[in-house]
């Protein structure tokens, strides 16, 4: 790596009154180095170089900030990155102050290291902290939520930073505040096309919210009514039974003939997750039965081709068809699994996961074989071809 | 006494009350004046038991009450000027209409309450405040009246002055929701909520507004399901005619361009878009139709003539496969 002089040397070219091309190429230098590990250790220990580059952000040239802003986010991709950033160089509150100006070119990529530093629980902790003493976790949604908001960028990426959010409770209370209106102005980006990484931020951000159970009557009921929201992406074109049909959501019922189910198996399977969570208690499992969500399941998982994904349906179908618990263990989430019986789920577990995988191995033989026979019979097709013309 | 009668009543009285001098100290120690005082009650009080002969007719009391003019009658002129008096600077003048607006809002007297604000809203004396409110109880005013559009047209002129006048918003919302515009009543809520965010009104009429929003969607798909049904059937009978190798005569077809005709043009094939159906169905009472049964036989309405015997039979429904 560098020699110590050879950094001081770099770190006086990042100095806001050199001359553009001398910063200019030392913000490149320090781009590559940050795409590969090494060079980000490295950077690890310098944090005035990084507290150099960052101020460069704020520099006359787009060209520089644009750099520094890729520096940044490779950085913030690098978890033992993380205490030095946000610690050291503190780069928080100028983030968040560009990320709410409206006509901030960048504020994509600010979305982006944002999400990245929230990743782990503790960098985490202290960016909720300063977004809170910032500018407030309520501008943040409100900017999300706002079509056009900023039109240089489209600010996606703070989807999944909602999502990592709400990984802590302090977060989870505030999107589920009953007393605002929050959680209610998230539930339409579960079908928003436009942008996978939004989509998938909000499901992941409500499935995180279903964890806490006792708010999950609050969910369900008209005021916020979030059943529809993560069945529709689950649904399908085909017609349903009159009685079927009357039972479902208003929002399933009659759904035109070219509707397509949500594309991406991950956020399938995190809808499923959603969805299983709130069969933890006894009012919801009966909700979900009321509601006519079983012929929907049933229908996606004649559709469904990942094996991951049939799997979380199957666990959903037989929670919904089966009898209900005994009286004590109504509260799925409550009960208390003695230790033996918790081994052997692991193990179960563990076991379920492997055969999965074993089966996602086969179909992919399969595949391949399949491949493999096409592509031999055209080659013989061809010999044959050859040898007439010969 | 009518709203108008009191508040005359008590601008009398206030011009008359030795505590309350407004204009010549000096009447104040006549003992005149308590004499008017007690006159003016007991007069006052014979309309208790007393009918008011001359009273305009319940129904139809404008017309009256035009004749009733400060020209004809001097007196009405005298305290008219009391009241409005054009010296009184304009927010003054602005403020005892919206007063007397409340005054008529009050007993429900909404038209009356309507005419005050606007009395008001004309003085334009500059002040927001005032302004947003009379607006914003004229939008009440005509949402008790049944004017949807007019209520919107002034809680939206009161938005635009003050933004985040919480009655105001709550109004718009209200409105929109009346006139089953739903997502436009959302908008209102969304906007009211950046403002107030925990205000409960907002909070219940955006959910009441959402709901109603997916139940309307809801509609307009069962009605689209439906007639693509119907559609899909049509085609299915006249496809089975048209294999049949029958003709249909093709009347004279009037220029209307009914639903049948756009639904053909989008999606049949050209032969088929010319057949109408019609042409097909019976004057009759009976209404009886050409129709496709599930064994996919056609079953026709058929009307016998018999001349020389000068009877006819009607038969609802011929299946094409018997004899």
């Amino acid at each position: 790596m560098l020699s110590d002089s050879e950094a001081a040397e770099l770190l006086s070219f990042l100095s806001p009154g050199m001359r553009a091309d001398v910063k200019a190429q030392a913000t490149e230098y320090f781009l590559g180095l940050s795409g590969h590990r090494d060079g980000c250790r490295f950077l690890r220990s310098k944090p005035d170089i990084l507290a150099g580059l960052f101020a460069l952000t704020s520099d006359i040239s787009i060209a520089i900030v644009k750099d520094c802003y890729f520096i940044f986010i490779n950085l913030s991709a690098d978890e033992t990155l993380h205490q030095v950033l946000v610690g050291d160089v503190k780069v928080l509150p100028g983030l968040l102050k560009n990320l709410i100006d409206p006509e901030f070119m960048f504020s994509d990529q600010i979305c982006t290291i944002l999400s990245n530093l929230t990743r782990h629980e503790k960098t985490c902790k202290t960016v909720f902290k300063v977004i809170q003493e910032e500018v407030g976790l309520a501008q943040v949604v409100e900017i999300f939520c706002t079509e056009g908001y900023n039109k240089n960028a489209k600010l996606h990426y703070l989807g999944p930073l909602l999502s990592n959010l709400t990984q802590l409770p302090e977060a989870r209370n505030y999107i589920l505040d009953k007393d605002r209106c929050v959680v209610q102005r998230l539930l339409s980006f579960t079908q928003f096309q436009a942008s996978v990484v939004r989509r998938g931020g909000v499901i992941g951000t409500l499935r995180n919210c279903c964890f806490d159970h006792a708010h999950h009557e609050w969910l369900l009921s008209d005021a916020v009514d979030i059943l529809p929201f993560l069945l529709l992406p689950l649904a399908g074109p085909e017609e349903l039974t009159e009685e079927e049909n009357d039972g479902l959501p208003v929002d399933l019922q009659y759904l035109p003939e070219d509707k397509k189910r949500e594309e991406d198996p991950d956020i399938r399977k995190m809808l499923l997750e959603t969805l299983l969570l709130l069969t933890a208690t006894k009012a919801g499992r009966q909700t979900l039965k009321d509601k006519n969500v079983y012929p929907i399941m049933r229908e996606f998982h004649n559709w469904e081709k990942d094996i991951h994904v049939t799997a979380a349906c199957e666990k959903l179908v037989q929670v919904l068809i089966g009898d209900e618990p005994e009286e004590g263990m109504e509260n799925l989430m409550e009960l208390e699994i003695p230790e033996d019986v918790e081994e052997k789920l692991k193990v179960a577990d563990a076991k379920e996961e492997q055969e999965l995988e074993k089966e996602q191995e086969r179909l992919r033989q399969e595949e391949e074989e399949e491949k493999k026979k096409k592509s031999d019979a055209e080659g013989t097709d061809k010999e044959q071809e050859d040898g007439l013309v010969r | 006494m009518t709203p108008v009668c009191h508040s005359l009543y008590k601008i009398y009285k206030q011009h008359n009350n030795p505590s309350n001098l407004y204009f010549d100290p000096k009447m104040a120690s006549s003992g005149a004046q308590y004499e008017s005082d007690d006159g003016m009650d007991e007069f006052m009080d014979k309309f208790k038991t007393q009918r008011y002969k001359n009273a305009f007719p319940e129904e139809g009391w404008e017309e009256p009450l035009k004749r009733l003019t400060p020209k004809k009658y001097p007196e009405l002129a005298c305290l008219q000027a009391i009241i409005h008096d054009e010296d009184r600077p304009p927010e003054e003048q602005a403020k005892s209409l919206k007063d007397e607006g409340n005054e008529y809002f009050k007993e429900k007297n909404y038209q009356k309450a309507i005419l005050s604000y606007t009395a008001g809203l004309k003085k334009k004396c500059g002040d927001q405040e005032l302004d947003t409110v009379l607006l914003t109880n004229r939008a009440a005013a005509h949402f008790y009246l049944g004017n949807m559009r007019s209520a919107l047209n002034d809680a939206a002129a009161a938005k635009k002055i003050k933004p985040d006048h919480l009655k105001a918003l709550i109004r718009g919302a209200q409105c929109c929701i009346e006139l089953r515009i739903f997502a436009e009543a959302m908008q209102w809520c969304d906007e009211g909520l950046k403002a107030h965010p925990t205000d409960k009104k907002l909070l219940e009429l955006r959910a009441a507004a959402d709901k109603h929003k997916r139940a309307a969607e809801r509609d307009a798909r069962k009605v689209k399901a439906k007639e693509k049904k119907l559609h899909g059937q049509k085609e299915t009978l006249l496809a089975a005619i048209q294999d049949r190798g029958i003709k249909l005569l093709q009347s004279v077809k009037p220029p209307r361009r009914g639903s049948d005709s756009e639904d053909e043009d989008k999606g049949s094939s050209a032969a088929i878009s010319q057949l109408s159906l019609d042409d097909l169905s019976s004057q009759e009472v009976t209404g009886a139709q050409v129709f496709l049964d599930e064994q996919g036989s056609l079953h026709w309405p058929v009307l016998f003539l018999y001349p020389e015997h000068q009877q006819s039979d009607f038969i609802s429904a011929f299946c094409e496969n018997t004899s």
